[in-house]
C-alpha cells in the first residue's frame, strides 16, 4: 500500500525526532513522523498506583528484553556485559529517562587534539551552545548558574532541591577539596509554563505523571501536533528505500497498526531511532547498491557503540537520608576527575553522580539496574531496618571510548513481532574504562568516608550495572571522512544525501555525561543546517 | 492449586525470608505477602508457580511439618534447598520481595509514603540561595577546571 508521499518524514518520535521536526517547524512543509509505539497519557503511568514499584519488573521495565510489548524489539545481549534500555513509543526512552541534563564539555569535542585518542567532532562546543541554549528553553531546566566546570551559561529555573543527601555529599566533596555541584536537570523546579513543577516522587522512571519532567512527550510532542505534524504511532518501519538511478532515498517500508507492509515516500528522510535502532534499520535496508545495508559504505554502521559503563559505591550514615524523595538521578554531580590528567593510569575520565537512593523493592532487588537481590533471613532485617535508610551513594559514570568491535548487529534469528531482525550487541569493556571505574571507585569511597559514612558498600569484582545502557551512541558517526563515519558535520550521510541521522548514534565520543542534552541541541543543529541548505540540499 | 498445609508451609517460609523485626514493628513476610501474588505472577517470571512448587516440595522431603520447627531448624533446611534447587530458591526470593515491599502498608516502615507518589508526591523544603552559596563558595573559589 502506498501513502501520499510528504516532504520530510522522520523515523521514531523520541527525544531527537521531535527536536529536529519543531526545528523544521518554521518551513511550512509536510511532515510526518512514523513511531513504532503508542501514546501513553499521564494518567497511565504506574507512579499512580497503590503497588507502583512491581511496574519496574514488568511492563514498565526500562529492558524492552522484560517488557515484552508488541512495540518493542527484542535486543540480543548475550555478547554484552551491558543492555540497551530504552522506550518505545510517542517521546521515545524520555518517557522513563530521569532527566540529568548536564551538557557535554568543550574538550569532549577534541579528544584526539587533546589527548591524542578517538577522533575529533566536525562540530564544536561553541558551535552546539545556541542550540544547547535553545533546546534547554524547550525543555525547562533546573540548576545553578556559574558551574566552574562549563564555560558559563544561565538556566531559566533555579536547581531542585539537593536534599539532605546532596547536602552531606556536598560537605565530603568540600572536605576532599573537589569540584561538585547541584545537578542541571530537565525537570521542573517551579511551575512554568503551563507545566507543574516536580512533586519529588522519586519515581521519575515510571513516567512522570506531573509532567515535571521534559520529555519529549510533554515538551515538542504537544506544539508538534497543533502545528499540524502527523504523527502515525504503531508504525514499525523495516527498510529505507533508495533509488538506484538518483541514489536517494524516496522514503520507506513500513508496518501499520493493521499489520500490512506500508509504502510512505518522502523527499528527506530522517532517522531517529536512537543508537540501536537506526543502525539495526539501516543494516536491515540492503539492496544491490548497498548490499551492506544502507549509507554503510564505510563499514561503520553499527560500530563503535558506547554506553557509560558505570559502577557505584553507597555510604551508610548516621541519620536517614530520605534517599527516595526527590528526582531519582540527580542530587549533585562532581566533575572532579572528568578531563585527562597525565599522572592517572587512563586517559579522559568520569563524573562522581549522585543520584538519589531508590525505593525499598528495588534496593531489596538489587538496586536500579541490577539484578542482585539482597540475602534473606536475619541479615535481610538488618539491612533493611539498618541501612538502607541511611544510605547515600555515588555512582562511577565512565567516558566510554569508541571501540569498532564494540556493536549492532543483526541477529540472525531473533526477530521483533513484525519479523524484522532483532539488533545483536557485542559489547566488552575497554582497559581504559576499567582502569577508571577502578579509579572512580576508590575515589567514591574517600568521599563518602568524608562525608561520614560509617560503613561503605560496594562490589570488589570489576562487573558493571547490566541494565545501565541507557545512552546509546557512536553507531553511525559523524565525521568529514567517508571512509570511517557514515554522517558529514550536520547529519546527512555520506552515500545517501537526503537520508539524515539526528539520534545520539551520531556522536563521535561519549563524553562522560548523561548524552539527550546533547543529542537534541545536535538534532536542533542538524535542522537549523537543513534550513541553511534547503536550495541546495542534495547537491 | 496449594493445598491449606501447602499454604501453611509456604508462610513459615516467607517469614524466614523476610523475618519480622523483634519489636513487632515490622511484620515477616508470611503475613504480609498473599499465595495470590505467587499466582498472578507471571508477568514477572517465566514459572513462578512451579518454582515454588519445587520449593515446597524440596522442604517437605526433609520435615513432616516445617511450620512446627523453630525458626534454626527452619533456616537450615532452607539452606540445604537453596543449594539443591538455587534458581527456583532465587525465583521465590524475588517474588517475596517483590510482593512484600509492594504492600502500601509496608512502605511507610522503611521511609517512602504508603499513598501512590503520583500526584502528591513528597514535600522537599526549598533550600535558602544562602545555604548553596555558601555550599558552594569553596568550589567557586578554586575555579575555573575544565579543558577547551
Ligand atoms: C531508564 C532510562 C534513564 C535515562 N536517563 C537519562 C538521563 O537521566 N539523562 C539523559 O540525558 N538521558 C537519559 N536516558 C537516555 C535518553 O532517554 C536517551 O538518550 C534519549 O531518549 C535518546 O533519544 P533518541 O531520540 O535517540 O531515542 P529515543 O528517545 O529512544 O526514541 C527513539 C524512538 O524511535 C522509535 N523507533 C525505533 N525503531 C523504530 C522503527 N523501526 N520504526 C518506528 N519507530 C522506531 C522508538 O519506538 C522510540 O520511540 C535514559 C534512558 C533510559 C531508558
Ligand atoms: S520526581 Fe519529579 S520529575 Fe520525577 S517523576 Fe516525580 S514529579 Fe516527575
Amino acid at each position: 500500500m502506498q501513502n501520499d508521499p510528504v516532504d520530510v518524514l522522520v523515523v521514531g518520535a523520541g527525544a531527537s525526532g521531535a527536536a529536529v521536526l519543531w526545528s523544521l517547524l518554521e518551513t511550512r512543509m509536510k511532515f510526518l513522523c512514523l513511531e513504532q509505539g503508542l501514546r501513553i497519557s499521564d494518567m497511565d503511568f504506574p507512579s499512580r498506583d497503590a503497588d507502583y514499584e512491581l511496574a519496574r519488573y514488568g511492563r514498565f521495565s526500562c529492558d524492552p528484553n522484560v517488557r515484552g510489548l508488541k512495540q518493542d524489539y527484542p535486543i540480543n545481549s548475550d555478547e554484552s556485559c551491558i543492555t540497551p534500555v530504552n522506550w518505545n513509543g510517542v517521546g521515545g526512552s524520555t518517557i522513563n529517562f530521569l532527566a540529568h541534563w548536564p551538557r557535554m564539555k568543550p574538550s569532549d569535542f577534541r579528544t584526539a587534539t587533546l589527548d591524542g585518542v578517538a577522533e575529533d567532532w566536525p562540530v564544536d562546543y561553541a558551535r552546539l551552545e545556541p542550540f544547547y541554549e535553545m533546546n534547554d528553553r524547550n525543555v525547562g531546566v533546573s540548576g545553578l548558574g556559574g558551574n566552574p566546570a562549563y564555560p558559563n551559561y544561565a538556566l531559566d529555573l533555579p536547581p531542585i532541591p539537593i536534599g539532605k543527601l546532596g547536602q552531606t555529599l556536598a560537605n565530603g566533596f568540600n572536605r576532599m577539596g573537589w569540584h561538585w555541584w547541584p545537578s542541571d536537570v530537565a525537570i521542573l523546579s517551579q511551575d512554568h509554563e503551563g507545566r507543574q513543577k516536580c512533586v519529588n516522587a522519586g519515581t521519575c522512571d515510571l513516567g512522570c505523571a506531573a509532567g515535571a519532567k521534559g520529555g519529549a512527550n510533554f515538551t515538542y510532542w504537544p506544539i508538534l501536533e497543533n502545528a499540524g505534524v502527523e504523527l502515525r504511532t504503531e508504525c514499525r518501519v523495516r527498510e529505507i528505500l533508495v533509488d538506484k538511478g538518483t541514489g536517494l532515498a524516496t522514503g520507506v517500508l513500513y508496518h501499520g497498526p493493521d499489520g500490512r507492509v506500508h509504502e510512505q515516500r518522502a523527499e528527506l528522510v530522517i532517522m531517529a531511532c536512537n543508537g540501536v535502532g537506526t543502525p539495526r534499520l539501516l543494516l536491515n535496508s540492503r539492496s544491490g547498491m548497498f548490499p551492506e545495508g544502507v549509507a554503510n559504505r564505510s563499514g561503520m554502521v553499527g560500530r563503535n557503540l558506547m554506553f557509560h559503563p558505570l559502577t557505584g559505591v553507597s555510604g551508610v550514615f548516621d541519620e536517614p537520608m530520605k534517599g527516595h524523595e526527590g528526582p531519582m538521578a540527580c542530587s549533585i554531580l562532581s566533575q572532579e576527575f572528568y578531563e585527562t590528567d597525565p599522572d592517572r593510569n587512563f586517559v579522559r575520565g568520569y563524573g562522581l553522580h549522585s543520584g538519589r537512593s531508590t525505593t525499598p523493592m528495588t534496593f531489596a532487588l538489587g538496586g536500579y539496574g541490577i539484578d542482585d537481590p539482597i540475602p534473606w533471613g536475619n541479615q535481610h532485617r538488618f539491612i533493611m531496618d539498618d541501612i538502607y535508610p541511611y544510605l547515600a551513594g555515588l555512582t562511577v559514570v565512565t567516558e566510554d571510548l569508541p571501540e569498532g568491535h564494540n556493536r549492532v548487529t543483526l541477529d540472525p534469528v531473533l526477530t521483533d513481532s513484525d519479523g524484522i531482525p532483532a539488533p545483536k550487541i557485542s559489547y566488552r569493556l575497554g582497559e581504559n574504562t576499567k582502569r577508571m571505574l577502578e579509579h572512580g571507585k576508590e575515589r567514591a569511597k574517600e568521599v563518602l568516608l568524608a562525608a561520614g559514612a560509617r560503613k561503605l558498600l560496594f562490589k570488589d569484582d570489576n562487573t558493571v550495572w547490566w541494565r545501565a545502557g541507557w545512552h546509546q551512541m557512536g553507531t553511525c558517526r559523524m565525521g568529514h571522512d567517508p571512509r570511517n563515519s557514515v554522517v558529514d558535520g550536520w547529519g546527512r550521510c555520506h552515500d545517501v544525501k537526503n537520508l539524515f541521522i539526528v539520534d545520539g548514534s551520531i556522536f563521535v565520543t561519549s563524553g562522560a555525561v548523561n548524552p539527550t542534552s546533547t543529542i537534541q541541541a545536535l538534532a536542533l543543529y542538524v535542522g537549523e543546517c537543513i534550513k541553511d541548505n534547503i536550495y541546495n540540499l542534495f547537491e | 492449586m496449594w493445598s491449606e498445609a501447602e499454604l501453611r508451609v509456604l508462610s513459615s517460609i516467607l517469614d524466614e525470608l523476610i523475618p519480622a523485626s523483634p519489636d513487632g514493628r515490622v511484620p515477616g513476610a508470611g503475613a504480609v505477602v498473599a499465595a495470590e501474588f505467587f499466582r498472578s505472577a507471571a508477568q514477572y517470571a517465566v514459572d513462578p508457580v512451579g518454582a515454588i512448587d519445587v520449593v515446597l516440595a524440596g522442604v517437605s522431603a526433609m520435615t513432616e511439618d516445617f511450620s512446627a520447627l523453630d525458626r534454626p531448624e527452619r533456616i537450615e533446611i532452607l539452606k540445604v534447598v537453596e543449594t539443591e534447587t538455587p534458581e527456583n530458591f532465587a525465583l521465590l526470593v524475588r517474588l517475596a520481595y517483590m510482593g512484600y515491599y509492594s504492600r502500601p502498608e509496608i512502605r511507610p516502615l522503611f521511609g517512602p509514603g504508603a499513598q501512590p507518589v503520583h500526584p502528591r508526591g513528597y514535600t522537599v523544603p526549598d533550600e535558602s540561595s544562602e545555604l548553596i552559596d555558601r555550599l558552594t563558595k569553596p568550589v567557586r573559589q578554586r575555579g575555573r577546571c575544565y579543558r577547551t
